[in-house]
């Protein structure tokens, strides 16, 4: 018997491992997980929804009497031999069930045994001999009675979401295994893409252009010089918004410490440890929000830049010309604007999802050196720049993207550099790449 | 039937098949939009073992993040019971089966694309399935544009 293979060559010409045995135990995995859904579901149905259900649906209502009280008492044996006693409340009632005398104890109602016996005496206090009691009694069984009735919504919510989590992944992981099986990926991926073909939606540019991203959202906005203005995707508002964050919890976690020590201070305490934890917290706290106050200032101070480009998408080989406008009251030791290609990888790394950058193309359109703003005027300049002929088209699949960017580099007079990025789309270049459209062939089984 | 699903699994685990695949350009180079014409024989093998062809022409993203992959043409031809096939459609895959060819129109995108951290590669690929229930792939890879390599930046702009 041959044993299957585990590892194959990942690409070039090979014998894959066995389908169907990767299938069976993927299927195999996701049967187990729906199965250990549906018996715990089962599990916490009948021990917990089903009963409460009856409780309230089925118990028969009666008024009783209180007739004796005393301490249930329950005798455990740990690993070691130890033996331990645990006592429980317990109320015997009398109630009349189909005209004939019942006596029943009833036990719950009062929370988790308790090792102390004491504890357990005084919770009986509050009842007296003789007082009438509203009960309710199981008429299937009559010496089940409970004083309460009502439904915990926590255990109905254990109930559904904790199998019911395990039953919905099962399942489709279940029926993924299934609609796999047999079937190669290529053929799993093209049955896939004529599923989904009806339901994406291009836009009439990149009609033609798979794996380009579409740049609707990119010419949106009419630009006043220039045809479109470009979106910005400040990595400063990112860091100022995550500041601003830090510095809130921060200090919200700080407030609550020292509202603690406040009381404690004022019930004459004083705890060392808290005061301790509080001074370098609270300096900490001061240190965010002034963070956070100086990146508010840079955003502020420096001013919005605005971006307008003659055409979008672009071509590769395409000339256009871009129209830059930079306000705020700051002078710039040096402006730079870049177009940059910037690869983008998203991977899983243990049980992390991770995304590495890098940019593998630059070239610099125009920069300018020593800038003084002028009151109630921002900066404007209008550059023209080429689209190198060879360039890679924008691309981006689930994991992986290119993407071409104009980026704006700022060096402000005693202020950090800053960047803006303005992203670009770049359709593949060709006579006319749209007559180049080409409908992909029906997916074909042939059966002789 | 017997007899072919055992010359099967011992042909399968003995030796592979061989596929060759023939572009009709000499350097497997392609602009998007033209025309792949590709032929492929399977040698090394005794063709009555095989059960299904899978052609299909596919992109795929190698590099640092996960697999993504696409598929532009995807074809798969069945044996009948005497481990032939007949198709009227394919008269050039019916008479010498399993080998055969097939022709399709290239999309404009994605381009080959040789990265740092992201290369997009084509490539035609034939799948065998066999009656022991294994199969072989044979990938082929042809370039698609004529993007030049990327290189590792070596200055800063300013």
């Amino acid at each position: 018997m041959r044993l299957p293979i585990f590892f194959s060559k990942k690409r070039g010409e090979r014998r894959t491992g066995s389908p169907a045995w990767g299938s069976f135990g993927e299927g195999f995995f996701y049967a187990s997980l729906l199965a250990a859904g549906l018996f715990v579901g089962g599990l916490m149905l009948t021990g917990v929804a089903v009963p409460e259900w009856r409780i309230n649906n089925h118990f028969t209502e009666v008024d009783g009497r209180l007739v004796g009280k005393g301490l249930a008492r329950r005798t455990t044996t740990d690993l070691f031999g130890i033996r331990r006693q645990s006592w429980r409340p317990a109320v015997l009632l009398e109630f009349r069930a189909d005209e004939e005398p019942v006596r029943a104890w009833h036990t719950g109602g009062w929370g988790e045994a308790t090792t102390d016996r004491t504890l357990a005496l005084r919770q009986l206090d509050g009842w007296r001999l003789g007082q009438s009691i509203r009960c309710w009694y199981d008429p299937e069984r009559i010496e089940t009675v409970v004083l309460k009735r009502g439904y915990s919504w926590w255990l109905w919510l254990l109930t559904l979401l904790l199998p019911g989590a395990l039953v919905v992944f099962g399942a489709t992981g279940l029926a993924q295994a299934a609609s796999a099986w047999g079937r190669s990926e290529e053929r799993q991926a093209a049955e896939i893409g004529q599923l989904l073909s009806p339901l994406v939606r291009s836009s009439p540019d990149e009609t033609g252009f798979p794996t380009v991203p579409a740049s609707a959202d990119l010419m949106n906005s009419p630009g006043t010089i220039q045809r479109f203005r470009l979106p910005t995707e400040s990595p400063e508002a990112w860091s100022l918004l995550g500041a601003g964050l830090f510095a809130l919890l921060w200090n919200a976690v700080v407030i609550v410490l020292a509202v603690a020590a406040g009381f404690d201070l004022a019930g004459g305490r004083t705890d060392w440890w808290l005061f301790g934890l509080l001074a370098p917290f609270g300096l900490i706290g001061l240190a965010a929000i002034g963070i956070f106050l100086r990146r508010l200032l840079l955003a502020t101070a420096i001013g919005p830049t605005h971006l307008e480009i003659s055409d979008h998408p672009l071509r590769p080989g395409g000339t256009y010309g871009v129209h830059l406008s930079q306000g705020g009251a700051v002078s710039f030791r040096r402006l730079e604007l870049v177009l940059e290609l910037e690869e983008q990888a998203t991977f899983r790394q243990g049980t992390d999802v991770r995304t590495e950058k890098q940019v593998v193309w630059r070239e610099l359109m125009c920069c300018w050196d020593r800038l003084e703003p002028v009151p109630g005027r921002p900066f404007e300049a209008t550059v023209q720049f080429k689209v190198p002929a060879q360039a890679m088209h924008s691309f981006r699949s689930l994991h992986n993207a290119v993407g071409w960017r104009l980026v704006l580099r700022g060096v402000p007079e005693r202020w950090p550099a800053f960047l803006r990025v303005f992203p670009l789309v770049i359709i593949p270049a060709g006579p006319d790449a749209a007559a180049a459209v080409v409908r992909q062939p029906p997916l074909r089984e042939v059966v002789s | 039937m017997t007899e072919r699903a055992t010359a099967g699994e011992v042909s399968a685990s003995a030796t592979l098949p061989r596929v060759t695949v023939s572009f009709a350009s000499d350097q497997s180079e392609y602009a998007p939009g033209d025309m792949l014409e590709t032929s492929y024989r399977v040698a090394a093998i005794d063709p009555a073992t095989i059960t299904a062809v899978e052609r299909s022409v596919v992109w795929y993203t190698e590099g640092k993040g996960e697999e993504d992959f696409g598929v532009v043409f995807f074809d798969r031809l069945l044996a009948d019971s005497s481990g032939t096939m007949s198709d009227a459609r394919n008269s050039a895959a019916t008479a010498d089966w399993p080998s055969g060819g097939f022709g399709i129109r290239l999309p404009s995108s994605p381009l080959s694309y040789e990265g740092l951290i992201v290369k997009i590669r084509w490539c035609v690929r034939v799948r065998l399935f066999f009656s022991s229930g294994r199969d072989f792939v044979s990938e082929h890879v042809f370039f698609l544009g004529d993007i030049p390599i990327a290189r590792p930046l070596r200055r800063a702009v300013s």
